[in-house]
């Protein structure tokens, strides 16, 4: 059991696109087997000195996660990257980060937090636990990390699509809106902080969200 | 280089369809003179230019200006200063609007005198600061916008029991014509700016709209007060309308003549939004430099875009919405001019600046919940109704214009209480926004010349009322599109016990 878990490795894979991409992203990782995802409104700049004179340097950009099992994973970006292009400039930039934990969805049930220690050479002090949640949910989720010892978080305004939201208004899929909490934890309290953020939420109730749980190589200015 | 052509990109999309239309009426029904075409298509370039530098300047300028005002009156924490900046900001801009002096002037010689311009610019300012004032106060308190609605439009029910037709309709006309593309882009960052420091994400989202609904009910309450006051006589009749009848030969003579006034008008309304905020940075300095120079570089660009896009209205559009109206008519199926009024309408609101900036802020505001296309899309086919209900109402006597307004605004107040708040205050706000410098000009030009051509139609009476109808189509069709939307949303294959 211990083996099969640790072959379902997890990565997340972030892509950040000009604004008005992000849903045809999602739906294209959608083909190539993610099962959903979440996109966050972005600022970028624009290199070019006249622009950035005349303070026009700002464009909209849509920054969209997906979380999704290795080969999918890799798979899907290959797909990504051959209709949208990255390597040519203003097409965008992709990368993935690897997951520790997830939980949430139906394809990965029954997922536990894997015992860290076995994991890489350094000692991470710190996680990042990023919990994606249905809009206004976002306080219930500070506080119930509060409660487990957190000391506070950070929430991103999104909206995304999971396999549970595909509603459809004449050609254009409906993708609710969503907010994510980002928190970082000391290690030995993470999995108290999923725990208590899991009960409160019932996130293992289809559709209510998710949670996944990042290492962190170096942090700085949390203060204790 | 990817910004401008983006921007350029959007303002093409906006303005091309308006564009298109008058080339094929120009070769099917309508045919125009060969210097007022060629003026026309001056006019769209004017405006197809001035349209991505004024957005560039709303984007970098006035957005940032409304955003840090509102965060800085509210976090002083102090329900006074909150009310005061309301009420001076109200005022100062609305009494800068030169939408606002053009409608008062009409009121002035409507009334024959009675009711002077300058009592009429004053009464509908201080209507609009008290109601921003009282808008701002209701997000500072939660008070919820559907029920402040109903309120004040039973208010405004009660003042026009009272009232003569006509005045109704100038009344609903001001709440469209002061809410101009400088004071919309203004009050929305403005809400934002306040709303956003709400703890509680849904209502912080939904209290960023509804502010430009709230004021634009000020100026109907204005009017109405003076008129129920003054009592006017019964308008006179027959008034003629020597305005649009640019019978310059050249094609650049109107352009020449019109761009100083222009100039000095948006300067005019440009100037109480800078000066306060001139004042704000140097009593609390909360503006970083660069940004500073970002503000005011988008001032500039505001105020060049803002001119070279109405300049193109003003000088090309104008007389050809007067001359297709005009022809419309005199033809002997109505239905075309009924048609085409609904194509007009359709294609004219898409190309109204304040549109542009509503529906960016509603994604913002959403991130990207609400598609931009569709609030588009809808907002559109409401004003396109609206003008051809308007056709309507000028080719047949016995139509009144409250025959329309009362039924409309029974309805979407009603809708307030079933549609997802967010959507009341998206649908209140584009009530206002639609009614903006391209409709003001361009349908209403379309309008008169409507009832120019029709007997038994007055150009002046029935002239008025378009810009209420147009400001009313929004209120119902986004609400209509909030109602889908909450039916669509709903979870599939998960009990609803959430």
């Amino acid at each position: 059991m211990d083996n099969d878990f640790k072959r379902q490795e997890i990565e997340l894979i972030c892509v950040i696109v000009n604004f008005g991409l992000g849903s045809k992203v999602i739906s294209s990782a959608k083909r190539s087997g993610v099962t959903g995802g979440t996109i966050a409104i972005g600022k970028g700049t624009v290199n070019s000195r006249i622009l950035d004179f005349f303070g026009l340097s700002d464009i909209r950009k849509e920054v969209v996660y997906m979380a999704a099992e290795k080969n999918t994973a890799y798979h899907a970006l290959e797909e990504l990257n051959n209709e949208f292009d990255f390597s040519k400039p203003n097409h965008g930039i992709a990368f993935t980060t690897s997951i520790i934990g997830l939980v949430g969805t139906k394809s990965f049930a029954g997922e536990q937090m894997p015992d860290r220690s076995e994991r890489g050479v350094d000692h991470t002090m710190y996680h990042i636990i990023t919990t994606i949640v249905d809009k206004g949910k976002a306080e219930e989720v500070i506080s119930a990390a509060t409660q487990a010892g957190s000391k506070g978080g950070t929430v991103l305004n999104a909206r995304g699509s999971g396999i549970h939201e595909t509603s459809k208004l004449f050609a254009m899929e409906i993708e609710p809106e969503k907010e994510v909490v980002i928190i970082l934890s000391e290690a030995d309290k993470t999995n108290g902080i999923v725990e208590t953020i899991r009960e409160n939420l019932k996130i293992d109730d289809p559709g209510n969200g998710i949670i996944f749980v990042q290492d962190t190589n170096r942090t700085y200015g949390i203060v204790k | 280089m990817n910004v401008i052509t983006a921007k350029l990109k959007e303002a093409l999309f906006s303005v091309l369809p308006i564009t298109i239309l008058v080339i094929i009426l120009n070769f099917t029904f309508v045919p125009l003179e060969t210097t007022t075409f060629f003026r026309f298509i001056i006019g769209s370039v004017a405006i197809i230019i001035g349209l991505t530098i004024f957005l560039f300047g709303v984007d970098s300028g006035i957005t940032p200006i409304g955003n840090t005002m509102g965060t800085a009156i509210v976090k002083s924490n102090k329900i006074l200063i909150v009310i005061i900046a309301g009420l001076l900001l109200g005022f100062f801009i609305s009494i800068a609007e030169p939408d606002l002096h053009i409608l008062a002037g009409q009121v002035d010689f409507a009334s024959s005198g009675l009711i002077t311009k300058d009592s009429i610019v004053l009464v509908v300012s201080a209507g609009i600061a008290l109601m921003l004032a009282f808008g701002l106060s209701r997000i500072v308190y939660n008070l919820p916008l559907n029920k402040l609605l109903l309120i004040i439009y039973g208010i405004i029910f009660i003042l026009a029991l009272f009232t003569t037709p006509e005045f109704l309709a100038i009344s609903f006309d001001a709440s469209g014509a002061t809410t101009g593309a400088l004071t919309v882009p203004f009050i929305l960052a403005l809400a934002m700016g306040v709303s956003k420091l709400k703890k509680n994400s849904k209502s912080s989202e939904e209290d960023s709209f509804g502010l430009v609904g709230l004021a634009s009910a000020g100026a109907i309450v204005g009017v109405l007060i003076m008129s129920v006051i003054s009592r006017p006589e019964k308008i006179p009749a027959n008034l003629d309308t020597t305005e649009a009848t640019a019978a310059a030969a050249s094609i650049f003579a109107p352009y020449l003549q019109m761009l100083p006034e222009i100039a000095k008008e948006v300067l005019i309304a440009l100037a109480p939004i800078v000066v306060i905020f001139l004042i704000f940075q140097i009593v609390s300095s909360s503006v970083s430099r660069t940004m500073l120079r970002k503000i005011l570089f988008g001032i500039v660009f505001t105020f060049i875009g803002l001119v070279l896009f109405l300049l193109g209205v003003n000088a090309g559009f104008m007389e050809v919405g007067s001359i297709v109206g005009h022809k419309l008519a005199a033809m002997d199926n109505h239905l075309y001019a009924i048609l085409i009024g609904f194509v007009l309408g359709m294609v004219t609101v898409i190309a109204e600046p304040a549109v542009y900036v509503l529906t960016h802020q509603i994604e913002d505001v959403t991130s990207g919940y609400i598609k931009r296309r569709l609030v588009l899309a809808t907002l559109a086919l409401g004003v396109a109704l609206s003008v051809a209900l308007s056709v309507v109402r000028i080719l047949i006597p016995e139509v009144q214009l409250w025959h329309y307004l009362l039924p409309g605004y029974i309805i979407s107040i009603i809708m307030t209480f079933l549609v997802p708040d967010l959507f009341v205050g998206i649908a209140f706000d584009s009530g206002g926004v639609a009614s903006g410098p391209m409709t003001a000009t361009f349908i209403l030009a379309f309008t008169q010349g409507v009832a120019d051509a029709t007997p038994g139609a007055d150009v002046l009476i029935d002239g008025f009322g378009v810009i209420a109808m147009v400001a009313m189509t929004p209120l119902i069709a986004l609400q209509i599109l909030g109602l889908i939307f909450r039916a669509r949303s709903r979870k599939g294959g998960v009990k609803d016990n959430g």
